[in-house]
């Protein structure tokens, strides 16, 4: 008679073959997918909603567009530049007519025989009532700002004691349908409304919408359906777009969102038939993942891009500049109420005066003590530029041969010893400057100012502390954030979108920081209300200038970035708006496996 | 009998009122703005920060947002997981069974394993067998779990591509989000046979493997040391001896004798290892992207969402008193001379 044991090792022997055998053991080099149609993507940031009036993050942004919604405009691939026609037929210029003589009008015409993925027909009411839902939902901290600022002249529907500032009759105004077209009427000229309606003028159906509780388009009823929590609509976790693909599946739980091909769209089916896209925390899981090919396309932050150099079969694309910036804020109006980060408030070398950045030598002693160098070999592992302002490469009116500050411990010196009135050097100072909790590269950027700036004076004294995000935004805009690291990213390719919120005195920064220049608030002004692009760049190019002057704030560096994909992965360009799902963005449309 | 588990589950509602009243109080300690960063992901969303507070109430006092609660509670509602983006209860009910499959499958292997293991090192003291066992127990606790989950993933999934992470691979995913596959029970690998999709079956299988082995080795060293520990002080006791004596074989003095009388250390540190495994196995969960109630109780702890973390805390303390229950009733089972009064 056999032994227990022994047959219990067979039976276990016996099932270990049983799962081992679909194994598909080691893939060569070479080989094939083993899933042409589907692209699998694994990334680490997890949607937060599929409503695109509701959506303001990049990990949803990245889900929904441009896959499952289309804008009436887009841009011409890699070329943020240009713009092709998507819902619309044609792109709104001065030349067609289709944008006014005095800028203030915008007409697109809608596409004809468009239809939704639940197989209704597209129309211009559809297309109003979306950007009108886009514009009058502005849930806290949403992206409706976007439409409401050229079209109503607001950046929300509410003031700070929650009223309604817009009514429906404005709105109604703003987007009108004439025949078959869609017209937009502005506040005042906005030079950046195409290039903000390529990137957010989502349509979705208003019956569908509406059937699904949603605001029916009424003007008796938006107010109800203003600034709702995420889980209030429909939108949150349901698609009805009109784009190449439609939501088959989010699934929160498994961190998993799939996309399937929408067979009746109106341009040519696309060639990928599923994408799966999930979130796979570990790196290593991913990597293997890749490695294997049972992913097409993983994220992978910098520091550990070595790890993917020189897998077989896979393509690691580099130096993409994005259209982000990192720098280091000086805050000239600093509220001393029970502000631990400012000492004794005085300049007596156990602190610092409220106004104290508000001395420009401060500022340009700051800003030359900064190791631009070294921040971007450390905090970038080198991928990365020093931009000379706030207009970064790839904007309209960025200009390299502008200066920029370098590095230099005499003009540094030199400038403290200027600073107010000579008596800074004598006195030293002793503050705290402060960054977000978990962001290393802004931690890098604390630690080199301060050893700089110590090693240049033993009085002067710097500490650095980190903030909950939160509260550190909290901090910094009830203004008592001293020197202090954060950084912006682009809602749409346009200098406006970041002259307005680092120079302008009602930008967000600004605000914070207590600076304002006239010659700014003038030019920004400027920027967005003239449309001729030549003049523009010559707006944008003294606007640079004039930071340079200024220093509001050290403009430390503009990370590029990569891509890491199976070599069978075909059809993908580089697009700096397009959010990013797996380091980039990704238009699937385009994209193949063979 | 009856009398004491009744008595255990009155305890229940009293242990979970405890706990999250404890829970909410500490959260109290943050400011409200810290609170807010659930819904605050961007320096764009910076001026709205007080209307997100004044939103979702993050400035009421405590007595205020409890007493919301449990209202709440009271409806059957357990609130919205800002981190799972859906109801907490349903958060629940989605993560639990995954963890449950997990937890089942290393349970029964450390069991099995630490038992049988602990038994042999003890009939076999101080010879090769026994510190064999001795170097598997030192070996399997000393080196962290994302090591040996990291480890075990690189040879037998990046080199011999036998065991995925992950739950599921693509084409059982797909096939079981199709309307041919029905879920009954959430366990993947229950669901499979009950549909009699046997090749979903042995994919989830092949999925489980490697965390099921991880967390094998890295829980089983304890229980192996306490069966040993336990084995030899009843294997010295006079019953053992007399039943020696007696000339009953060695393997019914081991089994019936003194290893049935040696398992009342070991049911009260199983228990409790089963509760561990079912509240999350936030490492193995991670390394291997399984999607459990571990992960999502640790996103939800750092992004500080009071409802995911209060509610979580409330099925675990829940978990825990049965847990106990259980273990008090088994030591009952396995030693009649333990009467529950």
């Amino acid at each position: 008679m056999v032994p227990v044991a022994q047959r219990v090792l067979a039976v276990v022997f016996v099932l270990a073959l049983a799962v081992l055998a679909p194994g598909p053991g080691a893939r060569g080099a070479g080989a094939p997918p083993t899933s042409p149609d589907t692209l699998v993507i694994l990334t680490y940031g997890n949607p937060e909603s599929l409503d695109p009036a509701y959506a303001y993050d990049t990990a949803s942004d990245g889900v929904f567009w441009p896959g499952i919604y289309e804008t009436l405009v887009t841009y011409d691939g890699s070329v943020l530049s240009k713009y092709v026609p998507r819902l619309a037929t044609s792109v709104p210029t001065l030349a067609n007519g289709l944008i006014s003589k005095d800028g203030l009008t915008y007409t697109f015409p809608i596409r004809q025989g468009v239809r939704f993925h639940d197989g209704t027909v597209m129309t211009p009411a559809d297309v109003r009532y979306s950007m009108l839902r886009f514009m009058l939902q502005d849930r806290d901290g949403g992206p409706s700002w976007l439409l409401l600022t050229p079209l109503l002249g607001l950046d929300s529907t509410r003031d700070s004691k929650d009223n309604a500032v817009v009514t429906y009759a404005d709105a109604a105004r703003s987007v009108t349908v004439e025949g078959q077209n869609v017209v937009f009427h502005l506040k005042r000229p906005y030079a950046a409304f195409l290039s903000i309606l390529a990137a957010w003028s989502f349509v979705l159906p208003e019956k569908w919408a509406a059937a699904h509780g949603d605001w029916d388009g009424r003007a008796d009823t938006w107010v109800r359906y203003n600034n709702p929590k995420l889980q209030d609509r429909y939108e949150f976790n349901h698609t009805n777009g009109t784009g190449p693909f439609r939501l088959q599946t989010w699934d929160p739980q498994n961190n998993e969102v799939i996309l399937i091909r929408n067979d009746t769209y109106w341009r040519a089916p696309a060639r990928l038939a599923r994408v799966v896209i999930r979130t796979v925390a570990e790196f290593a899981a991913r990597r293997l993942e890749l490695q294997r090919g049972d992913a097409d396309v993983i994220a992978v932050d910098r520091p550990d891009q070595n790890q993917v150099q020189g897998l077989a079969d896979v393509t690691v694309q580099d130096g993409y500049p994005t259209l982000a910036v990192q720098v280091l804020h000086f805050n000239q109006k600093i509220d001393a109420t029970a502000n631990p980060d400012i000492g004794s408030g005085k300049l007596d070398g156990n602190g610092i005066p409220p106004d104290f950045f508000s001395d420009v030598h401060v500022r340009r002693a700051f800003a030359y003590a900064f190791d631009y160098a070294t921040f971007i070999r450390d905090g970038f592992r080198g991928k990365a530029i020093q931009p000379n302002g706030p207009i970064i490469q790839g904007l309209l009116g960025y200009d390299p041969t502008l200066p920029k500050y370098t590095h230099d411990t005499q003009k540094a010196t030199a400038e403290f010893k200027e600073a107010w009135g000579g008596k800074l050097w004598d006195a030293g100072f002793h503050f705290t400057e402060t960054y977000n909790t978990g962001n290393a590269s802004r931690q890098i950027g604390a630690q080199i100012i301060k050893d700089n700036v110590e090693a240049l004076n033993p009085k002067f004294k710097l500490d650095i502390r980190n903030i909950q995000f939160s509260t550190f935004l909290q901090l910094t805009n009830e203004h008592k954030g001293t020197l202090y690291g954060l950084g912006w990213a682009a809602d749409y390719p346009d200098p406006d979108d970041f002259a307005q919120p680092f120079l302008a005195s009602n930008g967000d920064y600004p605000k914070r920081n207590g600076f304002s220049d006239p010659r700014a608030d003038q030019l920004v002004r400027q920027g967005a209300q003239t449309s001729d692009p030549a003049a523009r760049a010559r707006i944008y190019r003294q606007l640079t200038q004039l930071a340079y002057e200024d220093v509001p704030g050290i403009y430390e560096a503009q990370a590029t970035q990569f891509v890491v994909m199976r070599s069978w992965v075909h059809g993908w360009y580089y697009n700096a708006i397009l959010p990013p799902l797996a380091n980039t963005g990704m238009d699937f449309y385009t994209m193949s496996k063979q | 009998m009856s009398a004491f588990i009744v008595r255990r589950l009155v305890l229940l509602p009293v242990v979970a009122v405890g706990v999250t009243l404890l829970i909410f109080t500490l959260l109290q300690l943050l400011t409200p703005a810290m609170r807010a960063s659930l819904y605050i992901t961007d320096p764009k969303q910076l001026n709205a920060l007080p209307e997100i507070i004044r939103k979702y109430r993050l400035d009421q006092p405590i007595y205020v947002q409890y007493g919301e609660w449990l209202r709440q509670v009271a409806h059957g509602d357990l609130g919205w997981s800002e981190t799972a983006r859906e109801p907490v209860a349903a958060a629940i009910r989605g993560y639990f069974p995954a963890t449950f499959e997990l937890a089942v499958g290393a349970f029964a292997c450390i069991l099995v394993v630490g038992i049988w293991l602990g038994t042999l090192s003890a009939m076999r003291k101080d010879q090769v067998i026994d510190h064999l066992s001795r170097l598997f127990s030192i070996s399997g606790a000393s080196l962290p779990t994302f090591v040996w989950g990291l480890l075990l993933l690189m040879i037998f999934y990046g080199h011999f591509g036998w065991f995925p992470p992950g739950r599921l691979g693509l084409d059982a995913d797909l096939f079981v989000r199709s309307a041919a596959f029905h879920p009954y029970t959430g366990l993947m690998t229950v669901d499979a046979a009950l549909n009699g999709r046997w090749w979903v079956f042995w994919d989830a299988v092949r999925h489980l493997v490697l965390p099921v082995a991880t967390l094998t080795f890295f829980l089983t060293a304890v229980l192996v040391r306490i069966t040993r520990s336990s084995m030899l002080e009843t294997l010295g006791t006079d019953y053992v001896r007399t039943a020696r004596a007696k000339g009953l074989p060695e393997a019914v003095v081991v089994d019936k004798h003194a290893r049935r009388n040696a398992l009342i250390p070991v049911i009260t540190l199983a228990s409790l290892l089963f509760v561990g495994l079912l509240s999350g196995v936030v490492i193995t969960e991670t390394v291997f992207n399984w999607p459990g109630i571990g992960r999502w109780g640790v996103a939800a702890s750092q992004q500080l969402d009071i409802p995911a973390v209060t509610g979580f805390a409330l099925i675990f303390a829940g978990m825990l008193v049965l847990a106990n229950l259980c273990a008090d009733v088994l030591y009952a089972v396995v030693d009649p001379r333990i009467r529950l009064q």
